[in-house]
């Protein structure tokens, strides 16, 4: 393509006629290293190479100035497809966490799935075993104007998320779903994949040492590569627009979980034999950015160049330009780099043993080139050179330093006086869409599959598994952000976002081990959009600073993996700031966990965390008065960690039989959900002037402070004032579990409230079918 | 009046691919059965009184084709499929759930409020080179392409 | 005493259905659905576990049952060893013709119902804990062989297509009288009730597992190797945390029982 001589509009016409998103100084910026006008190939390499989704080039200097990326117990940092955190001396947990928001939107069911699709690959390529999945979504409003089209979409999305990882064969064991204006156009798709490896076992996914100098080959293994996802990452990388829609359509791409599921066994047998034999192979999926993003990062990342022959790979079709054989996103693909002497028993494998081409007409393993030492990355196809460029020029990609200015935002605390019958406010809190139960939705997830499910969703703040028989160990899984808050402050969005994905966590009697953050903002060509993302960043590293590592004295909890999706708006709006984490935690004996449902009649309640006026972005003030207010919750570092340990360790001392977090919907919400997640007919009686506050009764049910009500054993009481008192926590004994099918809560000598739980449970169970009708 | 839609794969159709592989390679009939085609049909039963069926049609298939990957042909009252196959339509013969949500949701969610009914099945196009190709199609029908305790069959004509 | 748990491409209960059986003291490993058919008479008993094999294509478990692999199971079925179908496993069984074993394709297993109160209220995919009342004698197939009749099992089922339906208005009649009907959905107490959520899925009386006359070829929709250790069950059961990590869950006894009709039966 001419580039060199023309004028700046006349580039950008040439540009933008072949398709490509590329500015006019991206694009002379390649000719000048170049030394000559770079091929229409080239340019959609690029193109790729250097979108926001490859690149991160306006997120990764902010990452790299806050957050904390190692740690004692990292076996392996964000460099890779997926992060890897110690269990024990033996055994790893493998996690990946991305999104998949944009082609959602267009094709929820497609999109979902291969959200999923695409994160189970990144573990799965580590050689792990994929273990567990979470989703975290983020709908629009359900009751408000875009309605219809809200609920179509939500539908469509839990369909592609559980025909994909039911067929897959892995468990959903956590997630959560939040709707709120703000994603009417712009649904966020996250998903969290962890997997288990042994720690000799991990398989790397760039191009081993010797893999030049020894001429390696380089296999593409799966699906015929066709034009599904030609301009994904382009696509990714901009904002939403109706009149692109049709175009927008043919970037996504199309998931096949019955191809993947025998893929994973496929590499199962092949990361065996190379374990056997003693071989280090690379082995990437291909994903975002396709057959260039992968072939070019194994080499890169290894000092090494490619020479690739688009050929000799297999394609749903010969007559497909090489832009689009070389960036198309064809789902279920991997890429492995052995040496040659591997190779056709790594061809048998998948061609022969696992019956690809009879599996999914066209599917199997081709040799497409080999690791080359002369740093070039180099495609050829139909006999010609369509691509010669520097590798590392190609994936170092490129830095913006964005603009940053901050959001005017003007909110305040209303003037409100509180409603006469709390208890039918709760009951409208419990069946709102954000606060009912999730069972609705998790029905149609298999969460049982691999047999190693201890805690499901539902019966406590995370999920739970055995993943390794024989074996007591059990990773905990919890995701968790709050786009209100976002929408009040961006920085402590963040920051509450990491405390409660730990509190999750440690109210089973997990302790965090790592997290993971997915950050979804809108246009960071924005300055405040961008000063939006800062913020949040901002937020969470603080936090995951301060809540250290278990063991471990000021040590951060390390964050070995993420996503960043920007461009998350559309001409209607731009999504409120959500930086959603998810926290994966450890428990050495799984028996040793607890639920949340209330246990035994005469056992004693405890409130953990004081209650402050922090209402901002509440379901109380939203549910109830339709405002936002402005006292966002914020995390207070010392009491949270204190608080966090302190449930951890009364769980495992066996004083506390069930723990809850208190978030959304506060204390009162909290309350409700223990009762009603066992259906034993088990209540409670609480007396909130033990929280020694102020507050009326209305905000200090509903303040949205961070906390716990912890069941501590009838009995044990003395030993959790001890324990509490030993790390200066307040001790607010609230009252006692009863056998009485009700809450009352009583205030200042008057009941303030009395819920009837099967009122309740109605309430709470039938609010989120309401919303996805 | 009735309005069709044919929908079909225009990326490779694996399952068909799969139902082909195995009439040929485990039930005999690698001599006989040239070539196999699947097609979902759409029968979607819609008042008397639209004025614009090809319209309505189009509208229809916004939702229910989803063109990434499909192509569809739109026909009012019958079907007609090309020459060279025996077409034999399966569907099913209890309540059909997805049919049944098809129906709520055109209407209640997107506004069709003009559709009275959804019907769902699959034409698979058999290319026979048999004696008596409705016959074997029959055959085949019935030894794989249908369950009859769940499944109606008819051969398109 | 060797089993082979049978891998089709698709399946994904593989593993854990493998460990369910050893845990109840059998041994075994995982045969790849193409390997020489031949091969299989070398085992004792056989099970065909959950999944999604060929990915549902035409009908659950349609293209599976035509399978050289099946032809073998076929044959070894009429010698009487033992063949335990799981979910997709029982689906594959059903439209081999190897259940109910009456000649032929007898039954369908069709997509979910939820009926309460004489409304639909569900459809489709459903993943939930559900407890079995086995119906028939002890002794009566090879799964169920140490149960007794009124036994309580208590497991998971997570499926779209468990609803049993048939156009043979006899064949009910003929399968209770035989004590062909293993298990029916109940609630936790043991009570049959035809309505939903008891009746999880619609199914014609409550049917939750079949086998065939012999009685040595048994299939159900639920998955006992879910519950074969006690730490898998749900919270609010009291056995699950009694114990080591080894000890017994409820679904363990289907894999007993298959051992002891293996032992029984005399290699």
């Amino acid at each position: 393509m001419k580039i060199i001589g023309l004028e700046d509009q006349e580039v950008k016409a040439n540009l933008r006629s072949a398709g490509l998103g590329l500015s006019v100084s991206e694009a002379r910026s390649i000719a000048e290293v170049l030394g000559r006008d770079p091929t229409v190939p080239e340019l959609f390499n690029y193109d790729t190479m250097w979108s926001e989704h490859c690149s991160y080039k306006s997120s990764r200097a902010t990452l790299n100035e806050f957050l904390c990326t190692s740690g004692p117990n990292v076996v392996q940092g964000p460099e890779e497809d997926a992060g890897i955190v110690a269990i024990d001396d033996e055994w790893c947990v493998v996690i990946g966490h991305e999104s998949h928001n944009h082609p959602s939107q267009i094709l929820p069911n497609e999109g979902a799935a291969t959200g999923i699709g695409g994160i189970v690959r990144d573990v799965n390529c580590m050689g792990a075993k994929v273990v567990a999945t979470a989703d975290p979504l983020r709908f629009g409003d359900p009751f408000g104007e875009d309605k219809n089209h809200v609920r179509w979409v939500a539908e469509g999305v839990v369909d592609g998320i559980w025909q994909y990882g039911n067929a897959l064969g892995v468990p959903i064991i956590a997630g959560d779903v939040v709707f709120d204006d703000s994603f009417d156009t712009n649904c966020l798709v996250n998903v969290v994949a962890i997997g288990v490896v042994k720690r000799g076992e991990i398989v790397k996914s760039r191009a081993p040492a010797g893999a030049g100098e020894n001429g390696y080959d380089v296999i593409v293994i799966g699906k015929p590569t066709d034009s599904s996802g030609f301009g994904g990452v382009t696509f990714a990388s901009e904002e939403l627009r109706e009149e692109d829609e049709e175009a927008n359509r043919g970037a996504i791409q199309i998931p096949d979980p019955f191809l993947k599921n025998v893929l994973f066994k496929a590499n199962e047998a092949l990361f065996k034999l190379t374990r056997d034999e003693g071989i280090t192979i690379g082995f990437k999926d291909l994903g975002g950015g396709g057959f260039t993003c992968a072939s070019s990062e194994m080499g890169a990342s290894a000092g090494y160049g490619m020479d690739l022959d688009l050929d000799r790979l297999h394609k749903a079709s010969e007559d497909l330009p090489p832009q689009v054989v070389a960036c198309a996103e064809t789902q279920e693909r991997f890429m492995l780099i052995c040496p040659p002497e591997l190779t056709p028993r790594a061809l048998k494998i998948y061609n022969e043993d696992w019956d690809l081409p009879n599996v999914y007409e066209g599917a199997r393993a081709s040799v497409v080139g080999k690791v080359t030492t002369d740093g070039r990355y180099i495609t050829r196809y139909r006999g010609m050179v369509t691509c010669d460029v520097s590798i590392e020029h190609l994936t170092r990609g490129i830095r913006y330093a964005r603009e940053e200015r901050p959001r005017k935002i003007s909110l305040s605390e209303p003037a409100i006086a509180p409603p006469q019958d709390l208890t039918s406010a709760l009951l409208k809190i419990l069946a709102s869409p954000n606060v009912s139960s999730r069972e609705h939705i998790y029905r149609y997830y298999d969460t049982e599959v691999q047999g190693n499910s201890v805690i499901r969703p539902g019966e406590a703040d995370a999920g739970l598994i055995a993943p390794v028989r024989g074996k007591s160990f059990g990773i905990a899984l919890s995701v968790d952000a709050n786009p209100f808050y976002g929408r009040i402050s961006p920085y402590w969005a963040g920051a509450t976002a990491v405390a409660e994905a730990m509190r999750n966590v440690a109210a089973i009697g997990a302790y965090p081990a790592t997290l993971t953050d997915c950050l979804n903002f809108g246009n960071p060509e924005k300055p405040e959009a961008f000063w939006e993302f800062r913020e949040c960043v901002r937020g969470l590293a603080d936090a995951a600073k301060a809540l250290w590592l278990k063991g471990y004295e000021e040590t951060p909890v390390p964050i070995v993996s993420g996503n960043v999706s920007f461009y998350n708006e559309s001409p209607e709006g731009t999504v409120d700031p959500s930086p959603i984490i998810a926290c994966v935690g450890l428990i050495d004996d799984v028996r040793d966990a607890v639920t949340m449902n209330l246990k035994r009649a005469g056992d004693s309640i405890y409130l953990l965390g004081p209650r402050f006026d922090e209402l901002g972005g509440s379901e109380y003030y939203r549910t109830i008065y339709g405002v936002i207010g402005a006292n966002v919750p914020m995390v207070r570092f010392d009491l949270e960690r204190k608080m966090i340990y302190a449930t951890i360790d009364s769980i495992a001392q066996k004083i506390v039989v069930s723990a809850h977090d208190i978030s959304n919907g506060g204390l009162a919400a909290t309350a409700a959900e223990m009762a009603l997640a066992g259906g034993t007919g088990l209540g409670l009686k609480l007396a909130l002037d033990a929280v020694g506050s102020d507050l009326s009764a209305d905000r200090l049910i509903f303040s949205e402070s961070s906390g716990f009500l912890l069941e501590c054993k009838a009995g044990a009481e003395e030993e959790l004032e001890t324990l509490l008192k030993g790390r200066s926590l307040a001790i607010m004994c609230l009252g006692k579990v009863t056998s009485s099918p009700e809450i009352v809560m009583t205030h200042t000598g008057k009941t303030v409230v009395r819920l009837d739980l099967l009122e309740a449970k109605k309430a709470w169970t039938g609010g989120l079918g309401e919303a996805m009708r | 009046m009735l309005i069709n839609l044919r929908v079909w794969l225009k990326i490779p159709d694996a399952e068909a691919a799969t139902v082909k592989n195995t009439l040929r390679r485990r039930m005999g009939y690698e001599d006989v059965l040239a070539e196999l085609g699947k097609e979902r049909l759409w029968s979607i039963e819609v008042d008397e009184t639209v004025a614009d069926p090809g319209d309505l049609a189009r509208r229809l298939a916004r939702d229910l084709v989803n063109e990434n990957k499909e192509s569809y042909r739109a026909s009012v009252d019958s079907v007609k499929f090309e020459e060279g196959y025996v077409p034999v339509r399966v569907g099913l013969s209890i309540e059909d759930g997805e049919a049944v949500s098809t129906l709520n949701r055109l209407r209640n969610r997107l506004g069709f409020d003009m559709v009275r009914g959804v019907e769902r099945s699959v034409v698979w196009k058999l290319a026979l080179s048999s004696a008596e190709p409705e016959k074997t199609a029959e055959e085949i029908a019935e030894r794989l392409l249908v369950n009859p305790h769940k499944d109606f069959y008819e051969i398109v004509r | 005493m060797r089993i082979a748990v049978i891998q089709f491409p698709g399946t994904n209960c593989e593993h854990e259905t493998l460990a369910a059986a050893r845990s109840a003291g059998l041994s075994g490993e995982i045969f790849r659905w193409n390997r020489p058919a031949e091969e299989l008479s070398d085992f004792d008993g056989y099970i065909i576990p959950g999944g999604f094999s060929y990915q549902d294509r035409l009908r659950a478990g349609a293209i599976a049952s035509k399978e050289p692999v099946m032809d073998a199971l076929r044959e070894e079925a009429d010698r009487g060893k033992p063949i335990i179908g799981i979910c997709n496993g029982f689906q594959i069984l059903v439209e081999s013709g190897l259940l109910p074993g009456l000649g032929g394709v007898n039954v369908a297993l069709a997509q979910n119902v939820m009926v309460s109160k004489g409304e639909i209220v569900r459809r489709g995919f459903y993943c939930a804990w559900t407890t079995l009342r086995h119906e028939a004698p002890s002794k009566r197939c090879s799964g169920s062989f140490l149960l007794k009749k009124g036994d309580l099992v208590r497991m998971p089922l997570a499926h779209a297509e468990g609803n049993l339906v048939t156009v043979d208005e006899k064949l009910m009649e003929r399968l209770n009288e035989e004590n062909q009907v293993v298990f029916r959905y109940c609630s936790e107490t043991g009570e049959v009730d035809g309505e939903f959520p008891v009746n999880i899925n619609g199914s014609r009386e409550n049917i939750a597992g079949i086998c065939n006359p012999e009685g040595n070829v048994l299939g159900m929709m639920p998955h006992p190797e879910r519950s074969s250790f006690a730490w898998q069950l749900p919270p609010t059961d009291s056995r699950k945390c009694v114990g080591d990590m080894n000890a017994a869950g409820p679904g363990r006894r289907v894999f007993e029982s298959m051992k002891r009709y293996i032992e029984v039966r005399g290699c």
